[in-house]
């Protein structure tokens, strides 16, 4: 009986512990996220590139991979570089897309598409950690600015892949 | 015949306007102690430290937005209201910032830079659908009295919030989105590279002023 006790105690502990484990360090103190560029024939409105800023700085947050998420331009301490990254990126390509295309084939036909080429570089020697190329999809029957959320998740994604992959922060 | 109508259409069509113009004034939000909101610096912002310890003061705050009204920052359910201009409280925050890290001068005459900001946007802008788009951007003109020489920084500043269903949720999530953008704006000027650069290049001491020259002798025949 003592033993099943045990046994019970030992399966709560083991289950109920990691809900009290610390977050993770993070790995970099400090992350920022540039505005993106439109290369020429990217018909896509000012406010696009700001909310795609935006949404990339939001989803940086959320990863917490980084003790900070910093803004255009801002200073960095100097001893604090070689451990802050900075995220370049340009929209290279962006396909309106069709809605009747949409509505009368379906299965994705006629979607808009957006192409990003982004990098990933260490502050401190500009040396290139990642250059992830997201390319993201949406009905063009909703706003232009799905896809930023979409695009901002996925190099947040890719970022996330490399840094576990290569262990870039060393 | 015809004529009669005519007027008996035209004035029914002019009854139903009169009535959706009223419908719309009274669906026109309007601000309430119930819908208005309290913006400002939840805490300050640490400026940059410049090799020596300068002073700034701040003079104007314009609102250049354009907004016919810029204390509306959510039309539906009722409106969502500031409680000040946001001039007001660009001018509040800004000072509270200054002041904190000791950087505040007590008047134009004894400050090192004179700040004049152009207010650009200031509340919610057009986001995807799925949350709330906080956006802050704004233009300081950073002006060393001495020698009258000025530079312009710009500054912005961004946060995305989640929707909400609950009205009052949705008052919550906009106000902390519009808190979050206008602190994030206000480091992004006093921690940012342009304002080290811009007071780099002005802060010269003023050239001193070269004596008038002396009359040249009338020249002897």
């Amino acid at each position: 009986m003592g033993e099943i006790r045990m046994a019970i105690l030992v399966a709560v502990l083991g289950l109920g512990l990691p809900g009290f484990a610390k977050d993770p360090e993070p790995q970099f103190k400090s992350v920022e996220a540039k505005h993106f560029t439109k290369s020429e024939g990217v018909e896509l409105s000012p406010e696009f590139t700001d909310y795609l800023y935006a949404e990339l700085r939001a989803e940086l947050t959320k990863a917490k991979l980084f003790g900070q998420v910093i803004g255009e331009g801002e200073v960095v301490d100097a001893a604090d570089a070689p451990a802050s990254i900075v995220i370049e990126g340009g929209i290279t390509e962006y396909k309106k897309g069709s809605v009747v295309k949409d509505a009368l084939i379906g299965f994705s036909a006629g979607w808009r598409s957006l192409k990003v080429e982004t990098t990933v570089k260490r502050r401190s020697d500009q040396k290139v950690i990642v250059s992830p190329q997201i390319r993201v999809r949406a009905s063009p029957r909703w706003k232009d600015k799905v896809l930023a959320k979409q695009a901002a998740q996925q190099i947040v994604k890719e970022i996330k892949k490399a840094l576990k992959e290569g262990g870039a922060a060393t | 015949m015809n004529f009669r109508r005519t007027l008996y259409v035209g004035r029914w069509l002019l009854a139903l306007s009169a009535m959706a113009c009223l419908k719309a004034m009274a669906e026109e939000p309007k601000p309430k102690p119930e819908n208005t909101v309290h913006v400002e610096v939840s805490e300050a912002v640490k400026p940059q430290t410049f090799t020596r310890g300068l002073k700034f003061f701040v003079a104007d705050v314009t609102d250049r937005s354009g907004n016919a009204q810029p204390m509306l920052v959510y039309r539906p359910r009722g409106g969502i209201f500031l409680d000040r201009a946001p001039a007001e409280i660009m001018r509040e925050g800004l000072t509270t910032c200054l002041k904190t890290a000791d950087a505040l001068a007590a008047d134009r005459e004894s400050a090192d830079f004179v700040l004049t900001i152009y207010l650009f946007h200031f509340g919610l802008s057009d986001s995807s659908g799925m949350d709330f788009f906080g956006k802050v951007e704004f233009a300081a003109v950073v002006k060393n009295p001495r020698t009258g020489k000025s530079q312009q920084v710009s500054a912005s500043g961004t946060s995305i919030a989640g929707v909400a269903v609950l009205k009052k949720n949705i008052q919550k999530n906009v106000l902390e989105n519009i808190n979050k953008a206008f602190v994030d704006a206000l480091r992004n000027l006093l921690r940012g590279e342009k304002l080290r650069n811009a007071v780099g290049t002005l802060d010269v001491p003023a050239e001193p002023k070269t004596p008038p020259a002396a009359e040249k002798p009338a020249m002897q025949e």
